[in-house]
């Protein structure tokens, strides 16, 4: 399956997304889950970041935390509402909010 | 175009995830695509018309009104309205009350669901 | 369009968020959904637990008499009731040190399904077999 999961917090409190499979996994992180892909905690990255391929990051939720598009890992790649309603129809057949 | 059904469980005020799914039905909706919306849960108490839009606070009436206008089909949770103390004229217009199975029903006929979880 | 599988995956435990509450009642819902849908169409939900899900769907519950609110356990038995697969996971039981018999069963209320208590992987499987996943 193709699943396109949602991860809208900074501290994850399920190994859920762990133990998915899926032949193409895209995570897509908005609110607080941005901080995944801009801020490094003890200078590391995200371990969330190795979890999958498909990184997207929410523009619009990355701007209101006082942050820029540029802060994001380069890994993840920056998309707005209409990109994510594109990727929600285009790229993957299941979406899943963790 | 597809049909986009999201089901929303967050309340209104105390974080915004309730936000960003009214920015996403809007999104898709402005795409072409069709979006059901069901409230359940904490979401229920948005539905309530008069509301005040006190800017250090969340809103949810005018943002509803909005996506209505523009097609998107918005359903509260009866039972989860009713035990919040909200009552159907008290609603605002053009949002649907029913059961779950609403929500149920608009999945069958989904391309694409995306079940928001709550408090 | 016929039927339409769908995976509840409940991961949050009972008695604090109200989703994995209503994750349980909205698979229920399924019960009453033919009236809203053309004739050979349904819904199918299987209804698993994973995680911190595993928690609070234990028999045993007495919610009713301390808080008056229908206890989790009853729901649980109503979806027996009503014929949905119950999956639970067996690592998450295993884990969090939760014996099989403790899962609840309706046989007394002549439910014919029981819960199944199974591998991730069948419920990894549930997932792949769904049209639609929603989280809880």
């Amino acid at each position: 399956m193709k699943l396109g999961v949602f991860v809208s917090d900074f501290r994850l409190t399920s190994d859920t997304l762990d133990r998915i499979k899926a032949d193409k996994l895209g995570i897509i992180l908005v609110e607080n889950g941005v901080y995944h892909a801009t801020t490094k905690e003890d200078g590391k990255s995200s371990p969330l970041l190795d979890k999958a391929t498909n990184l997207y990051a929410l523009s619009e939720d990355i701007q209101i935390r006082g942050m820029k598009d540029t802060d994001v890992d380069e890994r993840v790649k920056v998309v707005n509402y209409s990109d994510v309603v594109d990727l929600i129809f285009n790229e993957y057949d299941k979406i899943a909010w963790l | 175009m597809g049909t986009l059904t999201i089901g929303c469980f967050p309340g209104v005020v105390g974080n915004m995830t309730y936000d960003f799914t009214l920015k996403l039905a809007e999104a898709a909706v402005d795409k072409g695509h069709k979006v059901n919306l069901w409230f359940s849960g904490n979401a229920t108490s948005s539905i309530k018309a008069n509301q005040k839009h006190l800017k250090d606070y969340p809103t949810a009436e005018i943002y509803l009104k909005a996506l209505l206008e523009k097609g998107v089909e918005i359903c509260t949770c009866e039972a989860c309205s009713l035990s919040r103390g909200i009552k159907k004229p008290e609603g605002i217009e053009g949002v649907q009350w029913n059961a779950m199975h609403w929500y149920l029903a608009k999945i069958h006929g989904s391309d694409r669901v995306l079940q928001i979880g709550g408090e | 369009m016929g039927d339409v599988k769908l995976a509840y995956i409940v991961q949050k435990a009972q008695y604090k968020s109200e989703s994995s509450r209503l994750a349980i009642t909205h698979a229920i819902a399924y019960q009453t959904v033919e009236v809203l849908l053309d004739d050979g169409d349904n819904v199918i939900p299987t209804l698993c637990f994973v995680g911190e899900g595993v928690l609070g769907i234990q028999k045993g519950q007495n919610t009713m008499d301390v808080y008056g609110v229908t206890s989790t356990e009853t729901h649980m038995k109503n979806t027996l009731l009503v014929d949905l697969d119950v999956l639970v996971c067996k690592e998450d039981l295993d884990k969090y040190g939760i014996p099989e018999d403790a899962m609840p069963n309706a046989d007394e209320m002549g439910a014919d399904k029981t819960i199944q208590v199974v591998p991730f992987s069948e419920i990894q499987k549930a997932m792949e077999e769904s049209k639609h996943i929603l989280f809880f």
